[in-house]
């Protein structure tokens, strides 16, 4: 087994500042054959702009191939074919959550991905060439007859950049060509046609290793190791960091125009991308793994309800209202429908829906949310063990080890004849081979006890008036709290959860978990971003136009 | 019947594009239909079909249970029968099997040695559990290799693919084995698998991703064969010919892409091409056809949902539409695949995971059909989740499901003929689930506990390899993997260990 070192390159011993430096893979000198560049050299004529060659303190950082992720192949299915019915979700293998569903290191070939791959090329192909209104979504002619090979080619030609995600070379676009024999081959109880082909073309595309994984190459610059990636590359970057989904016809123009190797260039493009509903979606989809309500153990009309929520005040913050993007933790108010109101407690808004001030709930932010609090619970109730570590390593980046082996992590903890959760849980705190662990995550759940698993304020455990919930906690090293509010002002206060926000944002980018060489580029990141008013669309501004995002790594491998 | 001596490896590897029938088991027999005609015997099959639950449940001693919040004792429910040998009363997992009573052992008692001083790595002794249950349980038990850590991992090679490897086996099918799973989501908000899908192992840490959709599974195994007459031998032609053109297209960029990406995208990608290469050869080159006994099954269908996480974080708040993908059909329609591919030879060797390890299958629509609801998932059913059914009962109803389906098989296999035997009397089918129920593993104090490698069970149905079913067998002491070995000497496996685990129970053949 080969074992790849995924730690990064310094350009130089000595690092006096550090320019972000984002990369993939790949292991060779010459262009991509299908960049339309010019093999061995830079892609373009004397008036288009060259990548630029790291500079001397750059922090390169690497990665592999990367295989889209469900919902990745699911998005980009919808938007280059319009197909809506989420085939990769239906058909595919659960995806592994690292919080993130995008580690490529956990990735690996399979039969099953294989012939479960067969059966969506042949699903998707079917239901695209079905009607008119389907093909008209992805077509970019007319047939004339079973026979245009004109028109053929002109589907190979434009399939092939959208789902290659760059130009087809004449010479790969030829086999693809031979698939028109089939539109008019005549065969008993078999119907064949233009669109029979076109099925096929769909399928050969949509089961391509290369469609399936962004695949980087580049051009090899002055620093052994470290490759420019082409504007299709960087395209492709671009739109599955900030969309989740394949390059659209605009940024494949701007690439081919060699537009996304330059900072100003990547910045025209990111400011149209983020105006597009699956840059705010794809944030959405960014915070619910992070903070780990994706999935949350309700029923789902009150799931939905708490995801409109929560999207509500994110995009207000980081696009509406544009604020501090911590105000998401700290804002004093939240959207909610009459339901939401009265399921909190809270004030109704006028009109059925509508902000509600959190006035002196002990309310504030995402941490009040009831899809973050439903997060992380356990035994149908909550967990302050859980929300414990929800805090440490979700917010503050922190590594909790597991529970020692004798532990049965499955049982309720402590006491199981103390009628206090409260009491079962200080269990923990009993035992000296668990206090040192626990005193880190228990206090910290204690302090958030009055919040149920939906959200909701109560005052006693399970109805129990003698069960009174104290809801003091502690961020043991940081301070002592009650209640989301002052948990929230405290963290933002430690400027750790900021710092841990950008580490996560980073990994998510990156597809892996940072390496110890990297965190000088997250430290990097957050100083930008504080000095942006820790404007949230800045710091995905600055990963993205800074020129570390056109440069990549090519991962050693050991034996 | 008219009489062939092709190889079926030769056909099998001598593809090259052309489309050769795959010679039937059928026209390989001997006159007496004993063995194939060109020597040699029958193939034997070899299946497990696993459980993601304990025998019991924490706390509650095997005969006892609640149901209703009504409290019972009770015999009978724990699925050890009292007494050995042949005559003995089926347990209540057990029951589906009464009338193949005479076509499987049920082997009881058994444990994965751990240590009861010390929960640290280096001190799991061989072929042992490290006391962390979930992932310490997993690796012993199906690969024989100790576990060092709670990960979800076996650490080598599992049995399945050891009887895939044979040299009987290998290349003899157009499949080498068959890996299912019918639990197709984890359902607990918040995780992943994390391993706890994966129960065939191609060595150690390479688990092998199981298929989960049916229809899948079925169009991989069954889309070859040889339509009756008429126009459908042309319509199939046009179809695997163009597929053919697609895959080819595909196949031949190959070359192209790797020589432009790095090393260690080349490892990456052509693993992926390779696996295309597989799925051209598999679909492509051969054509079954149909016999007395080996038919195109019918296919399940296009219609697999896949539930939601549970409500409730699977205790006794969960309930119907949640944590739950009809596990119940997925299970049936995937032994169907099952026996059917072994009828036909399309394949040798298959697992079939009903629940993943530490399954959060929500339980309530299966016990509600089963006559007894059961407010939990299936994790949760063992440790009390319910606060009003609770104990043996409710674990052994559960356990009682997943054999319905292992029966289901076994009885396939036994009602289809092969010569002058049945399909069964060739194959090794085992029954195995995740846990014992006993002394717990954690803190090796605790007793009736879920978390336990002590008292664990196996069934082992078939004749393969002249086993002698139809009886429990107490194999007090022994290692599950003796028992497993037993079934894997049936297969022809010719070796005396499994992982770090030696000898096969010799009680299997006896």
């Amino acid at each position: 087994m080969q074992r790849i070192d995924m730690s990064v390159i310094r350009m130089v011993p000595t690092v006096a500042g550090f320019a972000l430096l984002f990369s993939a893979c790949s292991g060779n000198t010459t262009d991509n054959a299908g960049s339309g560049g010019t093999p061995g050299g830079s892609t373009g004529g004397t008036n288009r702009p060259t990548p630029p060659d790291p500079d001397a303190d750059q922090i390169v950082s690497s990665s592999l191939a990367r295989r889209l992720s469900q919902a990745e192949i699911d998005a980009t299915l919808e938007d280059i074919l319009g197909d809506t019915r989420r085939p990769a979700t239906r058909l595919l293998n659960e995806d592994e959550f690292k919080p993130y569903d995008n580690d490529y290191l956990i990735q690996k070939g399979s039969q099953a991905f294989t012939d479960a791959m067969r059966e969506l090329s042949r699903d998707v192909a079917r239901r695209a060439v079905a009607e008119a209104a389907t093909r008209d979504k992805f077509m970019p002619c007319q047939p004339s007859g079973p026979d245009d090979s004109t028109c053929f080619k002109a589907a190979v030609q434009a399939l092939g950049l959208r789902f290659l995600r760059r130009p087809l070379s004449a010479a790969e676009q030829a086999p693809y060509l031979k698939l028109l024999a089939f539109a008019t081959e005549k065969v008993p109880s078999v119907t064949t046609d233009f669109w029979t082909s076109i099925d096929l073309l769909l399928r050969a595309f949509i089961q391509d290793p290369e469609f399936l994984h962004r695949v980087e190459i580049g051009r090899a610059t002055s620093t052994p190791g470290v490759f420019a990636l082409n504007g299709y590359e960087i395209a492709s970057r671009l739109s599955y960091l900030l969309w989740g989904s394949a390059p659209d016809a605009s940024l494949l123009q701007s690439a081919a125009k060699d537009e996304l190797i330059t900072e100003s260039g990547r910045s025209a493009a990111f400011e149209r991308m983020m105006k597009q509903p699956r840059g705010r979606a794809q944030i959405s989809r960014f915070h619910s793994m992070w903070l780990g309500y994706r999935t949350i153990p309700h029923p789902p009309e009150v799931t939905s309800r708490f995801a409109a929520e929560t999207s509500k005040l994110l995009e207000t913050v980081i696009f509406d209202e544009p604020s501090s993007y911590f105000d998401i933790f700290t804002s004093k108010r939240t959207f909610l429908t009459t339901a939401g109101a009265r399921h909190y407690n809270l004030p109704e808004p006028v009109g059925g829906e509508g902000w509600v001030d959190y006035g002196n709930s002990g309310r504030a932010g995402l941490l009040s949310h009831g899809a973050v609090l439903a997060a992380f619970s356990k035994f149908s109730d909550t967990s302050p063990t859980q929300r414990g570590i929800f805090v440490r390593t979700r917010l503050l980046c922190e590594t909790i080890l597991p529970p020692p082996a004798t532990v049965d992590a499955d049982q309720p903890p402590g006491n199981p004849d103390a009628e206090c959760k409260t009491a079962r849980y200080m269990a923990h705190m009993d035992q000296s081979g668990c206090k040192s662990c626990h005193s880190q995550m228990d206090p910290i759940g204690f302090g958030l006890e009055n919040y149920d698993i939906a959200g909701r304020y109560r005052e006693t455990d399970n109805g129990k008036p003698q069960c009174k919930i104290p809801g003091q906690g502690e961020v043991v090293g940081i301070g002592t709290f009650s209640g989301p509010k002052a948990l929230a002002e405290s963290l933002v206060a430690s400027g750790q959860l900021q710092a841990c926000m950008v580490r996560q944002l980073l990994t998510f980018a990156l597809g892996r978990e940072l390496s110890d060489d990297e965190e000088p580029v997250a430290t990097k990141l957050r100083t930008t971003m504080k000095s942006n008013g820790d404007s949230f669309v800045s710091l995905l501004r600055t990963l993205t136009t800074d020129a570390s995002f056109a440069l990549r790594r090519v991962p050693e491998v050991k034996p | 019947m008219k009489r062939i001596t092709m190889n079926r490896r030769t056909v099998l590897r001598g593809m090259g594009g052309a489309v050769v029938a795959l010679p039937t088991l059928e026209c390989m027999l001997n006159s007496h239909g004993e063995a194939l005609a060109q020597g040699g015997a029958l193939p034997r099959r070899y299946a497990i079909v696993f459980a993601g639950q304990a025998l019991g449940g924490d706390a509650w001693e095997h005969d006892r249970y609640m149901i209703g919040g009504v409290r019972k004792q009770e015999a009978g429910h724990f699925i050890a029968p009292t007494t050995t040998g042949t005559n003995y009363t089926l347990t209540t997992p057990l029951k589906p099997l009464e009338a193949l009573k005479s076509d499987f052992n049920v082997i009881t008692g058994m444990r994965i040695p751990f240590s009861t001083t010390s929960a640290a790595p280096a001190e799991v002794p061989v072929g042992g559990a490290f006391r962390d249950f979930h992932g310490g349980g997993c690796s012993p038990l199906i690969s024989g290799m100790r576990s060092t850590s709670s990960s979800f991992r076996a650490e080598g090679i599992t049995s399945d693919q050891v009887i895939a490897n044979l040299a009987e086996n290998k290349g003899m099918t157009p499949t080498p084995s068959l890996v299912l799973r019918a639990q197709p989501s984890w359902y607990l908000a918040g995780s992943s698998f994390a391993g706890r899908q994966y129960l065939s192992y191609s060595a150690a840490g390479k688990g092998i991703e199981s298929q989960t959709n049916p229809q899948t599974a079925y169009n991989a195994l069954f889309s070859n064969f040889t339509p009756k007459g008429g126009d459908a031998i042309a319509v199939q032609g046009f179809e695997k010919r163009s597929e053919q053109s697609v895959l080819s297209l595909i196949r031949d960029r190959r070359e192209a892409l790797l020589a432009r990406v790095s090393a260690p995208d080349r490892i990456r990608l052509q693993e992926h091409f390779d696996q295309i290469r597989d799925l051209e050869n598999r679909i492509n080159a051969i054509s079954i056809d149909s016999t007395a006994t080996c038919n195109k099954p019918t296919d399940p269908g296009s219609n697999w949902p896949v539930g939601s996480d549970n409500a409730g974080s699977g205790s006794s708040e969960i309930g119907t539409n949640t944590g739950y993908s009809d596990e119940t059909k997925r299970a049936e329609a995937m032994s169907d695949l099952i026996a059917m591919a072994f009828i036909c030879d399309l394949t040798r060797v298959a697992t079939l995971q009903i629940t993943v390890f530490q399954s959060h299958m929500n339980v309530f629509p299966i016990s509600t059909a089963m006559g007894t609801p059961i407010r939990a998932d299936l994790h949760e059913v063992g440790h009390n989740g319910d606060e009003m059914n609770r104990g043996q009962l409710p674990v052994s109803l559960m356990l009682q499901w997943h054999i319905k389906t292992y029966a289901r098989l076994v009885d396939r296999l036994k009602q289809s003929k092969e010569g002058a035997q049945s399909v069964l009397d060739s194959s090794a089918i085992v029954f195995m689930n995740e846990a014992g129920h006993g002394r717990q593993l954690n803190d090796a104090v605790s007793l009736n506990q879920t978390h336990s490698v002590e008292n664990m069970q196996l069934l082992v149905a078939g004749r393969a390899g002249g086993m002698k079913p139809g009886r429990h067998i107490a194999a007090t002491g022994k290692h599950p993997v003796q028992a497993l070995l037993g079934a894997m000497k049936g297969a022809g496996f010719k070796g005396d260990m499994l992982g770090e685990v030696p000898g096969p129970l010799p009680d299997l053949f006896a």
